[in-house]
C-alpha cells in the first residue's frame, strides 16, 4: 500500500531532465521561457493567482469542436508524423525541472561567501607587497608571495570542503527524486501503442484504466465507472467520479477533465490529450511553486549576522592599525603587512567549515531519527519553530480507517486503536457479536493480497476501500482467518455499495451443514440500514424493533458520530427454506429476495486514529512553547475529535460553540476570550480578512482549520508568520508546496508526499509522523546551543592571534606569532574540538524554553563576543605572551631588550645584534629564534584552547554537571589538538617553510596555569550566573 | 524602492541616536550610568586582577634566569661574522678617494669602534698567553689585550684615514660573541677577491689569524671590557683598472672545525661578503 501510494503520487519535476536534454530543441525553450514570461512580471500577484483557479476551457467544446481544435480523431488518433511534429514543436509532456543553479556559480558562491573576501583581500594585499618589494629590489624574499599563495588556497580549499558538503546534502535529496518511467496507451495511425508519457503530444487519443497514472491533462471522451485520486492536486481524498459530461465551469471541479499526476483508482476511460508537460495544471502550479521566494533560513541570518560582525570587527581594526602604523612612520608597505597579518588573526578561517561539518552531522542524526534534512540550515530553523501547522492524516493519524467502537445490545465497546490491534477487551460472549462478526466478515469485499501469511495483520497490503479494509483487519485480529470462514459461507449473489442505494449486501449458504438457510447480510449507512429493519438483536435474541429502541440507537449513532467516526449499521436476515430452497436464482438486479423487515444486529464506527506517540509529541511541544496548529480537509467534527485525543485541543479548553452548548445561549453571546480553542473551518476562513486572521491567531492556543484547502494553508502560514513566528508547516500533495515554500520550514511526507512537495520542502519526514517532528525541534535547538559554544570557542583565540600583531606594531616587538602559524591554529588544531562541540548533549532540558526569538536571542550577541574576546581572549593572550618571553629571555633576550627591537631585528643587514648578555646573533639565527617564539605561542594558545573547549562544553551548568567525560568526541578533539602541534613541532620542526621549529619540552606546560585559570574563572562564572539569576551577572555574563 | 532604503536609513539614523543616549532610560550606549560604572568597575578589577597575574609570571620567570649566562645557547652554536664600519645600505661600500665627504662617515666609526682598542684603554686588561684558549674560573674574569697594532695598515695609527684617502680601504672583520665558545684548531679569517685581477687583499693580523686567548666569553656582566679580536681586509685596487673600480670580498672563517662557514640558509654563519665600489 505505502509504496503503491509512493507511486501514485509522484510528479515528474526533475527525474525526466536527462531524456529531456537530448530532445529538447531551441523551439521547446523558447516555449518555456514564455511561460515564465507571463508570470514573471506578475511576480507580486503570484500567491493571488495561485488562489484563483486556473482557466481552461477544453471542458466546454464538445468532441467535435475538440477534433477540430487539435486536428485529431477520435477514432484513428493522430498520425505519426502529425504527433512527432507536435513533440518537436511543443517539447516532451515533462515538467522542466526547477531552476537549477549552475554548478559553477554554486561552487563560485562559495568562494567568495562568508570571510572568503576577506581572506582574498588579505592574498591580493600579500601579492601587491610582493610586487612593491620585487620592483624595488629582484632578490626580496618570496615571503609574501608565498603567505599570498597559502591564502589563496585556503580560500579556495574551504570553498571546495563547502561546496563538496552542499553538493552531499543535495544528493541526499536527489534520491528521492527517482521517477519511475511512466508508459501510455494510446491510439495512433488508428492504433494501440504503448509509448513512454514523455511522448505524448496535444490531441493524442489515450487510454485509462484503473490504477494508472493520468499521463497528461486529458479531455475525458468516454467512461466506464472511472474514478480519479485528486488528492495531490486539490488536496481532497475522497476519489472523484468521472465521466464525459461537462459539469462545471470551473475545470478544477468538472467531471470530464483528468489531472496530469492524478491517479486513475478504477474503471476504465478515454480521453483526448489537451495539455501536455509545463502546461498542464499541475505543470502550473509547479512553476508558481518555484516562484514563491524561498525564505532564507533563520540560521542563514545569523551566520550572516555574525560573518558581519567579525568581518567588521577584522577590517576596522585592520585599517585602525594600518593608519596607526602609517603615523609610527612605518612603511607603507610594511604596514599593508600587518594589515594582512590583523585580517588573518581576526578571520575565523576554519569556522564556516565548522559549522557546516556540524550541521551536517546532526543532519545525519535526524536522518537516523527519519527526519531527513534536505536544507542543512533547516535544522537549526526546526530548534526555533514557534509554530507547527500539522496535517491531520497520516501526520498526526495512522491514516488507516480503524474500528473504534461498537454497539450492540444497547451498549457501545470500545475497541483497541493502537498500532497493533493487539488487545481488543470488548465483550465477545454475547450472541449478538456472533451475528455481527458473522457480518462483518461476509458483507465485505476487500481482500489480503495473497503471500502475506507472515506479515502482521495490521501492515498487510488489502485489496479493497478504506472501510472494507478496516473491517477485514478487524475480523482477521478477532476471528483468525477471515478468508476461510468466507470459504465455508460460499457466496452466492452481492450488491456491491454505491452511493444511490447506501448500503452493500451479500447473500450465502452457512457454515452449519444442517441449517439449510441462506443468510442475507447487509451494511450501510446506519440510518437507510435502520429503515429496512423491523427486528434488533439484543443478546442474541430478536425483538420487535420498537420505540425505544429506535431512540438507543439514535443516541447511540449520534454518540458515535459526535467523535467524529464514520459509522455503519449492520443487519442480516435467515432466508426461509421453503421460500428460498438450495437452488433458488438469486438475481441482483430484479432483486428476487427481500430486502426490509431485517434483523438489525448492531452499529460499528471507524476512525482514522491517531498515532500513539503523537499526544507525548504534543505535549513536549506544548512545553517547549510551541504552538501546534491541525491544518486538515477534513470534517470539522472528526478534525476537534483527533485534535482533542492528541491534545492540540486541551482536555479542560472549549471552543466558543463548546461553551455556548454548555451554557445553553447563541454562540454570539459567549464572551470569546473565555474559549482557549477554535474550530475554523475553510468557508470561515475564505471570508475572513487578514486582520481577523491574526485577531484569530493570536486570541487562541489552540487552533483546528478543518475543510481547507491546500491554498489556504499558504494564507494560515503567512498570518503565522505576520505575528512573527518560526513555520514548520507539514505537506504532501502538489498544491502544498506554495505553503512549503512559504513556510520557514517545509516538512515533506516522505511516504504520503508527492515529488513536487519534498522538492519544495526543507525536510522530508521518512516516516510522516508528527513525533519526528519534534525530535527534530529537539535537536534543532540542541544544534543553536552548540553552534553557540563552537562560534564562542573559535572567537576566544582570535584575540590571541590578534594581540601579537597590535603589540608587535605599537611596541615593537619581535613578531610573536606568524600568519600562517595562525593559519595552523585555526586550520589545523582548532577544527576537530569545535566540531567536537556538536557532539555536546543538551545542558538541561532544551523543551522546557519557549522557542528562540527570531530577532532577540542571536546566535552570537553582544555577551558571547564580549566574553569571547575580552575575558577568555585576552587571559589567553597573556598566557600565550608568557611563554614567548619566557622563550626568548632564556635564549637571551630578556623582556626589556625586546621593546623596539623591531627594526633592527628584522634587519637582514644587522649580522652581530646584540642580546641581554653580549651575544651577537646573526639575522638567521634569530629569525630560527622568531620562529621558536612562533612555535611558542602557537603551543601557549594551544594549551589554552584545550581548556576553552572544556569550559564552552556547558554555558550554565558546572562542567561536573554535565559530565567531563560524557562526551568522548571532546578528548578526541583534545588528542587531537595535543597530536596535532606534536606534528608541527617535532615532526615538521625542520620544514622552515612551515616556520615551526622543535620547542623545549618544558614550554609546553608555562601556559597550563592560565589554562587552569580560564577553568577556574568560568566555573566562578557559571557558578555566579547558577546563584543569581536575573543578576548583573547573569546579564552581562551569560552568552 | 529607494525612497524605502532612504526612510531605513532615516530611521537607523534615529535608533543610532536613540542608541547613543535614551533620554527616557537615561541611557548612555545602552547602559545607564550605574550600569556603566559596574561594567567599568568590573572591567578596572579584572584587568588590574590579569595585570597583576601577568606580572607575578613574568616576575616568577626571571627568577629563574641567570644573570650572567643565558639558559640556553642552542640556538647560536657558531658565530656569524660581521664587517665593520656597517654601510648604509645592504653590505655594498661605496666612496670616491678624493672626496673626503664621502668616507668620512667610515673613518669616524672606525676610529670610535676602535677607541677600546686604545693602548691607553687596554692598560689594565691581561696580557694572556698566545695561542692557547683563556679559561677563567672566576669569580673575576679577565679581559685579554687586543693590542690595535696587530692591525698593522688598518690600524689607524699611521694612517687615520684607514686607506680610504688613498682608494686602499680597510674593513674589519669580526666574529660573534658567543658565550662559553670554544674554537678549535686555529681559527683565522680568510679572505678572497671574487674578482682578482682588480684588487689584492691583505689581512691583519698577518694570515688573518684569531688568537685562541680570546675565547672563551664570558659574557657582558662577568667579562667587562672584553674585546674582540678583530681581522682586518685592506683592498688594494690595480692602478691599471678604470676609473671605478669594484671589488667583491668573501671572508671565512678557517681552520677551525667547530666553526661552520657554509650554510645554505644563513649567509651570514662563518662568512661575509661585501662588496667595495671605489671611485676616483
Amino acid at each position: 500500500m505505502v509504496k503503491k501510494t509512493l507511486e501514485i503520487y509522484s510528479v515528474e519535476l526533475s527525474g525526466t531532465k536527462d531524456i529531456d536534454q537530448t530532445d529538447k530543441g531551441d523551439d521547446g525553450k523558447e516555449k518555456y521561457r514564455g511561460l515564465k514570461n507571463c508570470f514573471e512580471p506578475k511576480k507580486n500577484h503570484q500567491k493571488e493567482e495561485l488562489k484563483k483557479e486556473l482557466d481552461l476551457d477544453d471542458h466546454k467544446l464538445s468532441i467535435k469542436e475538440l477534433e477540430k481544435k487539435y486536428g485529431t480523431n477520435i477514432i484513428t488518433g493522430l498520425s505519426s508524423t502529425q504527433a512527432a511534429e507536435l513533440l518537436a514543436q511543443n517539447g516532451p509532456n515533462a515538467l522542466t525541472p526547477p531552476k537549477e543553479t549552475p554548478e559553477i556559480i554554486k561552487f563560485l558562491k562559495q568562494m567568495v561567501g562568508g570571510f572568503s573576501i576577506l581572506l582574498w583581500i588579505g592574498a591580493i594585499l600579500c601579492w601587491i607587497a610582493y610586487g612593491i618589494q620585487y620592483s624595488m629590489n629582484k632578490s626580496s624574499s618570496l615571503d609574501n608571495a608565498y603567505l599570498g599563495c597559502v591564502l589563496a588556497l585556503v580560500v579556495i580549499l574551504t570553498g571546495i570542503f563547502a561546496y563538496y558538503q552542499e553538493a552531499k546534502s543535495t544528493n541526499i535529496m536527489a534520491t528521492f527524486n527517482k521517477m519511475i518511467p511512466q508508459q501510455a496507451l494510446v491510439i495512433r495511425d488508428s492504433e494501440k501503442k504503448t509509448i513512454p508519457a514523455e511522448q505524448l503530444v496535444v490531441g493524442d487519443i489515450v487510454e485509462i484504466k484503473g490504477g494508472d497514472r493520468i499521463p497528461a491533462d486529458i479531455r475525458l471522451l468516454s467512461v466506464q465507472g472511472c474514478k480519479v485520486d485528486n488528492s495531490s492536486l486539490t488536496g481532497e481524498s475522497e476519489p472523484q467520479a468521472r465521466s464525459s459530461e461537462f459539469t462545471h465551469d470551473n475545470a478544477l471541479e468538472t467531471k470530464n477533465i483528468g489531472f496530469y499526476s492524478t491517479t486513475c483508482l478504477e474503471g476504465t476511460a478515454t480521453g483526448m490529450v489537451i495539455n501536455t508537460g509545463d502546461r498542464t495544471i499541475i505543470g502550473q502550479i509547479a512553476s508558481l511553486a518555484s516562484g514563491v521566494g524561498n525564505e532564507k533560513t533563520p540560521i542563514a541570518i545569523e551566520i550572516e549576522h555574525f560573518v558581519r560582525i567579525v568581518g567588521g570587527v577584522a577590517i576596522s581594526i585592520g585599517i585602525l592599525f594600518f593608519i596607526i602604523a602609517v603615523s609610527l612612520k612605518y612603511h607603507v608597505l610594511d604596514s599593508i603587512i600587518f594589515l594582512i597579518g590583523i585580517i588573518v588573526a581576526n578571520v575565523p578561517e576554519g569556522l564556516l567549515a565548522t559549522v557546516t561539518v556540524t550541521l551536517s552531522l546532526t543532519a545525519k542524526r535526524m536522518a537516523k531519527k527519519n527526519c531527513l534534512v534536505k536544507n542543512l540550515e533547516a535544522v537549526e530553523t526546526l530548534g526555533s519553530t514557534s509554530i507547527i501547522c500539522s496535517d491531520k492524516t497520516g501526520t498526526l493519524t495512522q491514516n488507516r480507517m480503524t474500528v473504534a467502537h461498537l454497539w450492540f445490545d444497547n451498549q457501545i465497546f470500545i475497541a483497541d486503536t493502537s498500532e497493533d490491534h493487539s488487545n481488543q477487551v470488548f465483550d465477545q460472549s454475547s450472541g449478538t457479536w456472533a451475528s455481527l462478526s458473522k457480518i462483518i466478515t461476509l458483507c465485505n469485499r476487500a481482500e489480503f493480497r495473497p503471500g502475506q501469511e507472515s506479515v502482521p495483520i495490521m501492515k498487510r497490503v488489502v485489496v479493497g476501500d478504506a472501510s472494507e479494509t478496516a473491517l477485514l483487519k478487524f475480523s482477521e485480529v478477532i476471528l483468525g482467518d477471515v478468508m476461510e470462514i468466507r470459504k465455508r459461507n460460499h457466496k452466492v449473489a452481492e450488491i456491491p455499495f454505491n452511493s444511490t442505494n447506501k448500503f452493500q449486501l451479500s447473500i450465502h449458504k452457512t457454515d452449519d451443514p444442517n441449517d439449510k438457510r441462506f443468510l442475507l447480510v447487509m451494511k450501510g449507512a446506519p440510518e437507510r440500514i435502520l429503515e429496512k429493519c423491523s427486528t434488533i438483536m439484543v443478546n442474541g435474541q430478536e425483538q420487535p424493533l420498537d420505540k425505544s429502541t429506535a431512540e438507543a440507537f439514535h443516541t447511540a449513532y449520534m454518540e458515535l458520530g459526535g467523535l467524529g467516526e464514520r459509522v455503519l449499521g449492520f443487519c442480516h436476515l435467515y432466508l426461509p427454506a421453503d421460500e428460498f430452497p438450495e437452488s433458488y436464482s438469486f438475481d441482483v438486479d430484479t432483486m428476487n429476495f427481500p430486502t426490509s423487515n431485517l434483523c438489525f444486529v448492531g452499529l460499528l464506527s471507524m476512525i482514522d486514529p491517531p498515532r500513539s506517540t503523537v499526544p507525548d509529541a504534543v505535549t513536549k511541544c506544548r512545553s517547549a512553547g510551541i504552538k501546534v496548529i491541525m491544518v486538515t480537509g477534513d470534517h470539522p467534527i472528526t478534525a476537534k475529535a483527533i485534535a482533542k485525543s492528541v491534545g492540540i485541543i486541551s482536555a479542560n479548553s472549549e471552543t466558543v460553540e463548546d461553551i455556548a452548548k454548555r451554557l445553553h445561549i447563541a454562540v454570539e453571546q459567549v464572551n470569546k476570550r473565555d474559549a482557549k480553542a477554535a474550530v475554523v473551518t475553510g468557508t470561515e476562513l475564505k471570508d475572513m480578512s487578514p486582520e481577523q486572521l491574526d485577531e484569530l491567531l493570536t486570541n487562541y492556543s489552540e487552533i483546528v482549520f478543518a475543510r481547507t484547502s491546500p491554498q489556504q494553508k499558504l494564507i494560515i502560514v503567512e498570518g503565522c508568520q505576520r505575528q512573527n513566528a518560526v513555520v514548520a508547516v507539514t505537506g504532501d500533495g502538489v498544491n502544498d508546496s506554495p505553503a512549503l515554500k512559504k513556510a520557514d520550514i517545509g516538512i515533506a511526507m516522505g511516504i504520503a508526499g508527492s515529488d513536487a512537495a519534498k522538492n519544495a520542502a526543507d525536510m522530508v519526514l521518512l516516516d510522516d509522523n508528527f513525533a519526528s517532528i519534534v525530535t527534530g525541534v529537539e535537536e534543532g535547538r540542541l544544534i543553536f546551543d552548540n553552534l553557540k559554544k563552537t562560534i564562542a570557542y573559535t572567537l576566544t583565540k582570535n584575540i590571541a592571534e590578534l594581540c601579537p600583531f597590535l603589540i608587535y606594531i605599537i611596541v615593537g616587538l619581535p613578531l610573536p606569532i606568524g600568519t600562517i602559524t595562525i593559519l595552523f591554529i585555526d586550520l589545523g588544531t582548532d577544527i576537530i574540538p569545535s566540531i567536537a562541540l556538536a557532539y555536546e548533549k543538551a545542558e538541561s532540558d532544551i523543551m522546557n524554553r519557549k522557542p528562540r526569538h527570531k530577532k532577540k536571542d542571536r546566535l552570537v550577541n553582544q555577551q558571547l563576543a564580549v566574553y569571547s574576546y575580552l575575558h577568555i581572549g585576552l587571559m589567553q593572550a597573556v598566557g600565550a605572551f608568557v611563554v614567548y618571553f619566557t622563550v626568548y629571555a632564556q635564549e637571551g633576550f630578556k623582556p626589556s631588550i625586546l621593546a623596539d627591537l623591531r627594526v633592527e631585528w628584522e634587519n637582514g643587514n644587522v649580522n652581530d645584534l646584540e642580546d641581554t648578555y653580549g651575544q651577537q646573533w646573526t639575522w638567521y639565527q634569530r629569525k630560527y629564534l622568531e620562529w621558536t617564539g612562533y612555535t611558542a605561542f602557537f603551543v601557549g594558545i594551544m594549551v589554552q584552547q584545550i581548556a576553552d573547549v572544556l569550559i564552552r562544553k556547558t554555558r550554565r551548568n558546572s562542567i561536573f554537571q554535565q559530565g567531563l567525560f560524557r562526551n568522548k568526541v571532546i578528548w578526541l578533539g583534545i588528542a587531537s589538538q595535543i597530536i596535532i602541534a606534536l606534528i608541527l613541532s617535532y615532526g615538521l620542526g625542520s620544514v622552515t617553510a612551515l616556520n615551526f621549529t622543535m620547542l623545549r619540552p618544558q614550554y609546553w606546560f608555562v601556559a597550563v596555569p592560565y589554562a587552569i585559570l580560564i577553568w577556574v574563572y568560568d566555573e566562578v562564572r557559571k557558578l555566579f550566573i547558577r546563584l543569581y539569576p536575573g543578576s548583573w551577572w547573569d546579564k552581562n555574563m551569560y552568552y | 524602492m529607494t525612497k524605502k532604503e532612504k526612510k531605513s536609513f532615516n530611521q537607523s539614523l534615529a535608533e543610532w541616536k536613540l542608541f547613543i543616549y535614551n533620554p527616557t532610560t537615561g541611557e548612555f550606549l545602552g547602559r545607564t550610568a550605574k550600569s556603566w560604572g559596574l561594567i567599568l568597575l568590573f572591567y578596572l578589577v579584572f584587568y588590574g586582577f590579569l595585570a597583576a597575574l601577568f606580572s607575578f609570571t613574568m616576575w616568577a620567570m626571571l627568577q629563574t634566569l641567570n644573570d650572567e649566562v643565558p639558559k640556553y645557547r642552542d640556538q647560536i652554536p657558531s658565530p656569524g661574522l660581521m664587517v665593520f664600519p656597517k654601510p648604509v645600505t645592504a653590505l655594498e661600500y661605496s666612496f670616491s678617494a678624493s672626496d673626503p665627504e664621502s668616507y668620512q662617515r667610515y673613518t669616524e666609526d672606525l676610529r670610535n669602534f676602535l677607541k677600546p682598542y686604545d693602548l691607553e684603554e687596554q692598560k689594565n686588561l691581561t696580557a694572556c698567553p698566545d695561542r692557547t684558549l683563556f679559561v677563567q674560573k672566576g669569580p673575576i674574569y679577565h679581559a685579554c689585550q687586543f693590542p690595535v697594532a696587530l692591525l698593522e695598515a688598518c690600524s689607524g695609527m699611521d694612517d687615520p684615514e684607514f686607506g680610504y684617502s688613498r682608494g686602499n680601504p680597510c674593513i674589519l672583520v669580526k666574529m660573534n660573541r658567543i658565550i662559553g665558545l670554544k674554537p678549535q684548531g686555529e681559527p683565522r679569517i680568510e679572505c678572497i677577491s671574487k674578482s682578482e685581477n682588480t684588487a689584492a687583499l691583505s689581512t691583519y693580523p698577518p694570515n688573518g689569524a684569531i688568537d685562541l686567548k680570546y675565547f672563551p666569553y664570558y659574557g657582558k656582566k662577568l667579562h667587562v671590557s672584553y674585546l674582540q679580536p678583530l681581522v682586518a681586509v685592506q683592498v688594494s685596487f690595480n692602478a691599471s683598472s678604470s676609473a671605478v673600480k669594484e671589488v667583491t670580498v668573501e671572508c671565512k672563517i678557517d681552520g677551525s672545525p667547530n666553526l661552520k662557514n657554509q650554510d645554505d640558509r644563513d649567509k651570514f654563519l662563518g662568512r661575509v661578503v661585501f662588496k667595495i665600489t671605489a671611485r676616483a
